[in-house]
């Protein structure tokens, strides 16, 4: 089982078709669960205190807005354990984990430059394309090493 | 500033979607419930929310996923069912990340024919080497467009 | 207790910030709850479309579609926060436009801050307190005579004014540094009650402002305590006999600065700056000092001199203040200097506020800086008109917080 980073990381999609698959989806929920089941100082919603976006200094100079900082602490962490990762590019309208066009910049460079095995494709428009995407997604994920061949 | 305790320390939940002609979101929990085993469910407008130890989650995920295997789609989420903090009256609106999730159920369909459609071809099924790259149809097939004309000039 | 008012949060980023807790927590001080505007992905689709900029971030677009959903009448507010980080440029597009556009096309009043991880409920709460006071208090704001005898306290982060008010008149002016809060506002009170001929006991009425203004408002038992904002604009319209219709009140403080467009003397959109001490009333203090002159002289001096004779390319209290050592050392006179540190404060409120909202004539100049009549000019310069000081504009708080403060005579 390989833990796979998904783009978007709030995708429904992606997040079932990895799971389905057999691999473990690396997503937005993964990062907001571990804050929200973390003791410390109280800070609604997502329980991102600002020392997040000083956290985010790993990824992102201090000239970078303090939201994708504070986004990349989330992020940041779930690509450098990632082992392959699934990016469907035409994904304009993720929100809020997603909502930021230069985090969203950032996470894909990241991605594209840690070397790991990465599928790129769009949305399916039609049942055609949904086949191809299915089957495309089935085919990356069966060529990504099981459970203990790793 | 004020100290947190977080709740539901060490569970996992999980949101079950179900998009099908043969089974509404009720009928949902209700096989669910018989096979839940102690892990909490919540039923939703759209499905249910499932809470509890990873490895009890992943189990009830996993029978659940039988009852309608292309229609029923799973995804993590980060607080326990219930959280004030993501309640949509507390919030007074949907939180973002429902308007994500409405993105993709306009497509939820193609997906679903792709699982048919693959899992029907099984490994002969001969899936493309690359991404799908989408093609360009033109939009009317230029034989069908003589034809139309000359249907109007007769 | 009224009802709580309900304010819209238009916003990208303060969750992931760590600062949306201290919006809920501004927020709550006043009175206030914070609501996100419910819609549909299809009306964000649509509302782009119309809005007509096509940004990438799908939360800079969901907020310009929860802005025109509260324009559109489709989800009701009191009044609206925008909220962006701090040097996102895709953002400040988004957030500028979005504050011209919904009060341009609705009774909204809006307040917009761009915050960084280290915004504080305490430095949003003056922007959530006049954005409350203008949806809740209209009828209050609506006064336009003073009446009665009436005091009002500004206690400001450098001085602290008293101003005595009777039948629409000052009778009574006092003014202290600030020191010891109570301690200043006190001896500002007693100089304005004895300059009255009045005793504590005539006083029907008490409104206090500034950043002590809960603290004085306390001691003197106020029936107003109101952020400095709402009481300037009241203040200034009343002051330079131009009530209705539009205005814009620039107030260049101690600690920060104000630019307000006003429209029938209650403040529509407004920027506080206080990051940089360069753009401050403090600045000009540190220029007199250097130069050896009292504050008060700085201006006369300045109006003499040439600005442009003296390079001023920082915006930074201590490099700007090093910047005009060396213009002396180099042979600079003093009147250029003097030009030179009205002239570079009044381009920092220029280029960083008032950008920010639609300057509208006439432009009244208030607080302690408006005497400082170099700062006045090279104001006047950069907007190209002529501004207005009106009489006792260094004491605004406090005549604004006597003027509203006698509707609670009868009870009003």
């Amino acid at each position: 089982m390989a833990k796979v980073f998904i783009y978007p990381a709030t995708s429904l999609i992606l997040s079932d078709l990895v799971a389905r698959f057999g691999h473990k989806p690396l997503g937005a929920a993964l990062g907001i669960r571990e804050r929200i089941q973390t003791a410390g100082i109280d800070s609604p919603p997502l329980q991102i205190t600002p020392e997040e976006p000083k956290r985010g200094l790993k990824y992102a100079a201090v000239e970078v807005p303090s939201g994708v900082r504070g986004r990349m602490a989330i992020y940041g962490p779930l690509i450098e354990e990632a082992e392959a990762a699934v990016i469907v590019t035409d994904a304009d309208l993720a929100f809020g984990c997603m909502g930021c066009a230069r985090t969203d910049e950032l996470i894909l460079f990241s991605l594209r430059q840690s070397g790991i095995p990465i599928l790129e494709l769009k949305y399916p428009t039609n049942e055609d394309e949904g086949v191809q995407f299915v089957a495309a997604i089935k085919t990356f994920l069966a060529s990504l090493p099981k459970e203990g061949e790793a | 500033m004020a100290g947190y305790t977080p709740d539901y320390v060490g569970t996992v939940t999980k949101y079950v979607f179900v998009e099908s002609p043969s089974m509404t979101p009720g009928e949902l929990a209700l096989r669910a419930y018989e096979a839940s085993e102690g892990v909490l469910i919540k039923e939703t407008c759209f499905g249910l929310q499932v809470t509890g130890e990873p490895e009890a989650v992943d189990h009830l995920i996993a029978e659940i996923r039988t009852f309608d295997p292309t229609h029923i789609f799973v995804k993590d989420r980060g607080f326990p069912p219930g959280d004030p903090r993501r309640c949509r009256a507390n919030l007074g609106g949907a939180r973002p990340g429902y308007l994500g999730h409405e993105r993709e159920f306009r497509i939820l369909r193609y997906i679903t024919h792709g699982l048919e459609e693959v899992e029907r071809r099984g490994e002969e099924a001969g899936v493309p080497d690359a991404a799908p790259a989408r093609e360009k149809k033109p939009l009317l097939d230029i034989k069908r467009l003589q034809e139309l004309i000359d249907t109007e000039e007769s | 207790m009224s009802r709580k008012v309900r304010i819209a949060q238009l916003s990208c980023g303060p969750e992931y910030s760590g600062v949306q807790k201290e919006i809920y927590d501004a927020a709550e001080a006043v009175g206030a709850e914070v609501f996100f505007p419910d819609i549909a992905l299809a009306d964000v689709e649509r509302a782009v479309d119309k809005f007509g900029l096509d940004v990438r971030s799908a939360d800079l677009k969901l907020m310009i579609a929860r802005g025109m959903a509260l324009v559109d009448g489709k989800v009701d507010a009191d009044g609206v926060f925008i909220g962006t980080c701090f040097r996102c440029a895709e953002a400040a597009i988004v957030r500028n436009e979005l504050r011209r556009y919904i009060p341009e096309h609705s009774r909204l009043p809006v307040v917009s801050y761009s915050f960084t991880e280290r915004t504080t409920a305490g430095t949003l709460l003056t922007r959530m307190e006049a954005l409350t006071t203008i949806a809740r208090r209209r009828a209050l704001l609506a006064r336009e005579e003073q009446t009665g005898i009436t005091m009002g306290v500004d206690s400001g982060s450098s001085t602290t004014k008293a101003v005595v008010m009777k039948d629409n008149k000052i009778v009574g002016t006092g003014w202290h540094p600030t020191t010891e809060v109570i301690a200043s506002a006190e001896s500002a009170v007693v100089d304005a009650l004895d300059m009255a001929g009045l005793t504590r006991d005539d006083i029907q009425a008490i409104g206090t402002t500034g950043y002590g203004r809960f603290l004085i408002g306390k001691h003197f038992g106020a029936d107003l305590i109101q952020e400095e904002l709402t009481v300037n604009s009241k203040g200034a319209v009343y002051l330079a006999g131009h009530q209705r219709g539009p205005s814009t009140v620039i107030d260049i403080g101690g600690m920060d600065n104000k630019a307000i467009s006003v429209i029938d003397g209650i403040p529509g959109t407004f920027t506080m700056g206080g990051i940089c001490a360069g753009a401050s009333g403090r600045f000009l203090e540190m220029t007199a000092k250097r130069l050896g002159v009292d504050i008060t002289e700085l201006g006369p001096l300045a109006m003499k001199g040439m600005g442009k004779n003296v390079s001023m390319n920082s915006y930074c209290i201590v490099f700007g203040t090093q910047s005009l050592v060396n213009a002396l050392a180099a042979g600079s006179s003093r009147e250029d200097v003097a030009a030179a540190a009205c002239h570079s404060v009044a381009e920092q409120v220029f280029e960083q506020q008032l950008q920010e909202i639609d300057i509208k004539e006439p432009v009244i100049m208030v607080g302690g800086t408006s005497l400082i009549e170099g700062l006045v000019y090279a104001m006047g310069q950069l907007l190209q008109t002529e501004i207005v000081v009106p009489p006792y504009s260094q004491y605004i708080g406090a005549v604004g917080s006597a003027l509203l403060s006698s509707g609670f005579i009868q009870g009003e």
